[in-house]
Parts: C-alpha cells; sequence; structure tokens
C-alpha cells in the first residue's frame, strides 16, 4: 500500500489579536503526524473544542498552519497554494443544507469548481456533472432542481457530489451523518464506503458515533484540548485502549450498548 | 389509570392543497413511573404529538381524537386556563434546543428564580421570599448535577455549555414536581460522556421520584439504554409499539427492523466495511404521503393489500400495523 497523504508534526497557534482592551484567547493544536494510505478511513473523535474540526480545516487549506507540513504521494503541499490543494483534498460540511447555495441551480452548484478549477468547456462540465450526478446516486435531471427541491438524503448526496466533481484523492468530512437521520444515514454510509472502493479515495471523518467509526474506519485519531491523545487501528485502539481518556469514551459506548 | 391516554389521534394542516393528516391516528399510553420511548425519523411527527399534548397549537391545526386524557380528564375539552394549570404543575417539557429555548438577556439564576410558582414561596414574608427562591434554585442544581452553582446562576447562556443548559432546563421543569416529563431529543448532537450524565440524571430521577418520561429522539443507542417501553412513528402513523426488550429482540415490523439495523452498534456480527442494510427512498413530505400503509413504497415486503391501512394488532401487549409483519409463518 503507498502512502497518500503524510502529515508531519501539523501544529496550529492562534495568534493573539492586537489591541489594549482585547482579551487574548488562545488557542494551540500541538504537534499532530499521521499517515493515510489510498482506500483508507480515518476517523477523527474529541470532544467539543478539542482541534479536530481545525485538524480538518488545516488540511484543506482553511486555516494556515503555523508549523508543520502536509505531503500528499511524497509531494509537499504549500500552504498557500490552494490550487492545488483543493484540487487534491475535498471537504464535505456538517450541514450540507446550509453548504449549498440556495440561489443557484445543481448544475450551477457543481460547475462552479469546474469553471474555477479546470480548463474543461462548456459542454465537457456538462457531461462531467452528469457524470457525477450518476456516480452519486442520483439522476442527471437533477441538475435543473434547487437547494430546497431536494431531500435530506440527496442533499448530502450532492454535498458528496461536489467533493467528488474534482476527482479529489483525499476527502474530509466534518460530521457528515450527525444531521442525519437513521435510515438515510446508512443509505450514506453506504454510499461513501462503495466510492471508496471504487475510486480509491482516502477518507477522513470527524464524528461522535463510535458505531460507526468502529464499523468503516481503518484508523482512528482521538484528540483532546489540542492534543493527540491516542492513534491507531480501530480494532485494536477499540479493544486495548491505552490512554485513560480513551478508555472512558469506549467503556461509556459499551456502555449504552449492553442491555441491562 | 394511565396518567396520559391517547387514543387515535389525528392532527390535520392545512395547506395549499387542503387538508393533510400530518398525524394519523396515533396511539400512546404512558403509565406511572415508567419511561417511554417515542421513536422516529425527522418528519415522522414527534414534536406534533408533543406539540398536541402540551396544546401549543396553531389556528390552522385540526385536532381530533378519540381520547385525549391526563388523569382521566380530557384534555380537548377543559377550558384553557385550567389546562394551563395542568401544564404548569403535572407535566413539565423540555424542548429540543436547550440553548436556543433559554431567554438570552437574562442570567440563568434569574431564569430559574423567575419559575419558581408563588405558591411554594407563599409562606414567607415578601423579603425573605428571594432569599428562599435563591435556596430553592441552588438545591435544584445540585441535584440535576450542577456543582458549582455560584458561576452558573450568573452566567447568561452563550456563556455555558450544552450539557450544562440541557440539565439546566431539567432543573427548571423539575420546580413543580411533576408527574410526566416530556424530554423532546434532549440529547442531540451531545457527544458520547455528557450524553450519558443526561441520560443517568433522566433514569435516576425516574427510579428516585417516581416521575414518568416520555423521551422522545432518532438516537436508538440512548433510548435502548434506559426506556422501558417504546413506541415507533413513521410518517404520523404508529407503527410498532412495545416493550423495549422484546422490540429490541424480534422486531414484527419491517420498519422497525430497518431502524435497528441501520445502528451499527447493536451487531456485534457485522464484518467491519459490510454495507449495511438500508430501506431505498426517503421519508415522503407532507404533500406527497403515499395512500394506505405510509410506508409502502419503500417496504420490502409490500403487496398489493397495503395500500389500505393496515389495522392494529397485538401478540399480548406487543401492538403492530402491518398486513405482513416479520412473524415467522409455519412451515
Amino acid at each position: 500500500m503507498t502512502t497518500l497523504l503524510r502529515v508531519e508534526d501539523l501544529e496550529f497557534k492562534q495568534k493573539p489579536k492586537r489591541g489594549f482592551f482585547k482579551k487574548q484567547s488562545k488557542f494551540t493544536l500541538s504537534k499532530v503526524s499521521f499517515e493515510l494510505n489510498a482506500g483508507e478511513t480515518l476517523a477523527i473523535l474529541g470532544e467539543n473544542g478539542s482541534g479536530k474540526s481545525l485538524l480538518g480545516k488545516l488540511l484543506v487549506g482553511a486555516e494556515v498552519p503555523s508549523g508543520g507540513h502536509i505531503y500528499l504521494n511524497g509531494q509537499k503541499l504549500s500552504p498557500y497554494n490552494l490550487k492545488q490543494r483543493c484540487l487534491n483534498i475535498r471537504m464535505v460540511f456538517q450541514h450540507s443544507n446550509e453548504s449549498l447555495n440556495p440561489g443557484i441551480n445543481v448544475a450551477k452548484i457543481l460547475g462552479n469548481p469546474l469553471i474555477l478549477n479546470t480548463k474543461l468547456n462548456a459542454s465537457e462540465r456538462q457531461k462531467k456533472i452528469e457524470d457525477t450526478l450518476k456516480l452519486v446516486g442520483l439522476l442527471p435531471d437533477h441538475m435543473f432542481f434547487y437547494r430546497h427541491m431536494l431531500s435530506d438524503g440527496q442533499r448530502q448526496r450532492l454535498a458528496l457530489a461536489k467533493a467528488l466533481i474534482l476527482d479529489p484523492q483525499v476527502i474530509v468530512a466534518d460530521e457528515p451523518f450527525a444531521a442525519l437521520d437513521p435510515s438515510v444515514r446508512s443509505q450514506t454510509i453506504n454510499l461513501i464506503m462503495k466510492l471508496q472502493k471504487d475510486l480509491g479515495l482516502g477518507f477522513i471523518f470527524i464524528s461522535h458515533n463510535l458505531g460507526i467509526i468502529r464499523h468503516i474506519s481503518d484508523r482512528v485519531l482521538i484528540m483532546q484540548d489540542g492534543n493527540l491523545v491516542e492513534t491507531g487501528k480501530t480494532d485494536v485502539i477499540f479493544n486495548w485502549p491505552k490512554s485513560e481518556y480513551t478508555e472512558k469514551l469506549i467503556k461509556s459506548h459499551q456502555s449504552l450498548i449492553t442491555p441491562r | 389509570m394511565a396518567l396520559l391516554d391517547i387514543k387515535n389521534l389525528t392532527l390535520e394542516i392545512s395547506g395549499s392543497t387542503g387538508w393533510m393528516k400530518a398525524l394519523d391516528k396515533v396511539n400512546l399510553r404512558i403509565e406511572e413511573g415508567e419511561i417511554r420511548a417515542l421513536v422516529g425519523e425527522s418528519g415522522s411527527g414527534k414534536s406534533l404529538i408533543v406539540r398536541a399534548i402540551v396544546g401549543a397549537i396553531p389556528d390552522n391545526w385540526r385536532i381530533t381524537a378519540d381520547r385525549l386524557t391526563w388523569r382521566g380528564r380530557d384534555l380537548l375539552t377543559i377550558s384553557r386556563s385550567e389546562r394551563r394549570k395542568i401544564m404548569r404543575s403535572e407535566i413539565a417539557v423540555i424542548f429540543q434546543n436547550p440553548v436556543s429555548s433559554l431567554d438570552p438577556s437574562a442570567t440563568l439564576g434569574e431564569q430559574l428564580m423567575e419559575s419558581i410558582p408563588r405558591q411554594i414561596v407563599a409562606d414567607t414574608w415578601f423579603w425573605q421570599r428571594r432569599k428562599k427562591r435563591l435556596q430553592i434554585a441552588i438545591k435544584l442544581l445540585h441535584k440535576v448535577g450542577i456543582k458549582d452553582h455560584q458561576k452558573y446562576l450568573h452566567a447568561y447562556p452563550h456563556q455555558i455549555a450544552d450539557d450544562i443548559a440541557q440539565k439546566f432546563l431539567i432543573a427548571c421543569a423539575l420546580v413543580s414536581s411533576p408527574q410526566l416529563l416530556i424530554a423532546d431529543d434532549p440529547t442531540r448532537g451531545m457527544e458520547i460522556t455528557t450524553k450519558i450524565q443526561v441520560l443517568k440524571l433522566l433514569s435516576q430521577l425516574n427510579k428516585t421520584r417516581n416521575l414518568s418520561i416520555l423521551f422522545v429522539s432518532h438516537d436508538l443507542l440512548a433510548i435502548s439504554s434506559m426506556a422501558n417501553k417504546m413506541t415507533v412513528l413513521y410518517c404520523g402513523q404508529t407503527v410498532e409499539d412495545g416493550k423495549m426488550v422484546q422490540l429490541r429482540k424480534r422486531p414484527l415490523h419491517p420498519y422497525t427492523k430497518a431502524l435497528l439495523d441501520s445502528a451499527p452498534s447493536f451487531r456485534k456480527d457485522l464484518p467491519p466495511k459490510s454495507p449495511l442494510t438500508t430501506l431505498d427512498g426517503t421519508i415522503p413530505t407532507l404533500q406527497h404521503l403515499p395512500i394506505g400503509c405510509r410506508l409502502g413504497p419503500r417496504c420490502p415486503r409490500a403487496q398489493k393489500e397495503c395500500v389500505k391501512v393496515p389495522e392494529l394488532r397485538h401478540v399480548q401487549d406487543h401492538f403492530y400495523s402491518c398486513h405482513f409483519p416479520l412473524i415467522r409463518e409455519k412451515e
């Protein structure tokens, strides 16, 4: 297996804003390193405010790290070359509903990244949009729909299509399943697993749901207060947790599953 | 006698296409001291039931029911002020989003003290009442597990964490020592450790105070760990109703089975990365409800008869409404 994404000592310090009367809020993400192979899934787990969303943002380039490097296929990614970044690492947001523009139709939502990042002409773009819609289980006719005409599950598929349209190698998803109903959620999980198998995507996702993490991820990364607590293979972490915090999380999950 | 007894509750909403049945003959019964879970996906009408019980109904809704009684008193016919009295002292509700259901312009202490009814402090002189209220508030906060009361009584809602706000709302609900607590999705969006704290608190209250709880949620994991009985709702129709243990072991309705299967945590034998079983399609909108059994178009076992609404049948105290339940046929 080839290493797709390698992250070395990535860290982030919030610069205090200058001003006499402003409170200085400091949040730091201490050094994080991990590796991701092609076709693998990494789950990031942690409390609110533990820096997991920040890590996601650093990976897609929405925030500039204050230290450390990200390598994609052995090639170093510059924090300022956003075009290269967004062609290869794409993000799916937590609320697919709010991340879609209500004023333009699906064809434009999907077309805009193509116009900005590729040199395809109009008919090639059209074809690409149709293909991507089919890939995520929507119909080409959905191109003329607006956001409000789609159901929850379809919106989630569209958000995924928006991420997939540039043929990325890595997808970062921030709580993609949290806002979904159980039946739609398992549809989305199945879709992601199928796409991953077919396209060999690396998939990084942030979640609270230990059941889903256990089911679909290969590796787990656990964070607390901006620190990396533990990382390793999923079944190793779930069966033999090393740190106290991880143990507590897993125990509480187990206590919910086992009937009284 | 049951605390709350609902039979054939139908709620219609008037829209551009006429009256739409948002709830279709829903049955629900809560006994004293039990935790009943109400499960359904979004748009299944869980919150509508809560609003129908509470009485927060706009003009363009129409409610009809064979029975909607609270301890034998018909909630649909009693006067408004009497109904309000019941809501004030006997039923308490905690709503979905804890932070946004608090008043952002007042401190938590002010809000909690305001919710203490006058009768409780009536036997003291008026200059002692503030102090008495404060004492009661602190006691309540300790009861729900907020130890640092000094810090939180003077905090505004935006300054506190989600789980603290949730506990705080539970404290507010407990002021008038109600008999029924309706919790509308109390663990939504919480992480697992805080979720467990809230769940433990609720089941503790159930045991120590004999408080009945109607637990409305779609988080099966949370529900199965604490509820005694469960009612499953799909698109405004009750699908299945029975004891939690029974339902989990042997669901009779295909929808309940699909719901249980969709949570990978319940299935230990499932190999990692294998596809999960799902129902095709999504929940229909109110404007496009199918006739008959509303699960019909998505159901793997659907046949011709499913265009008629199935009657409620039962095996002992396990109710279900399906023409083709998942009972093993005799060979």
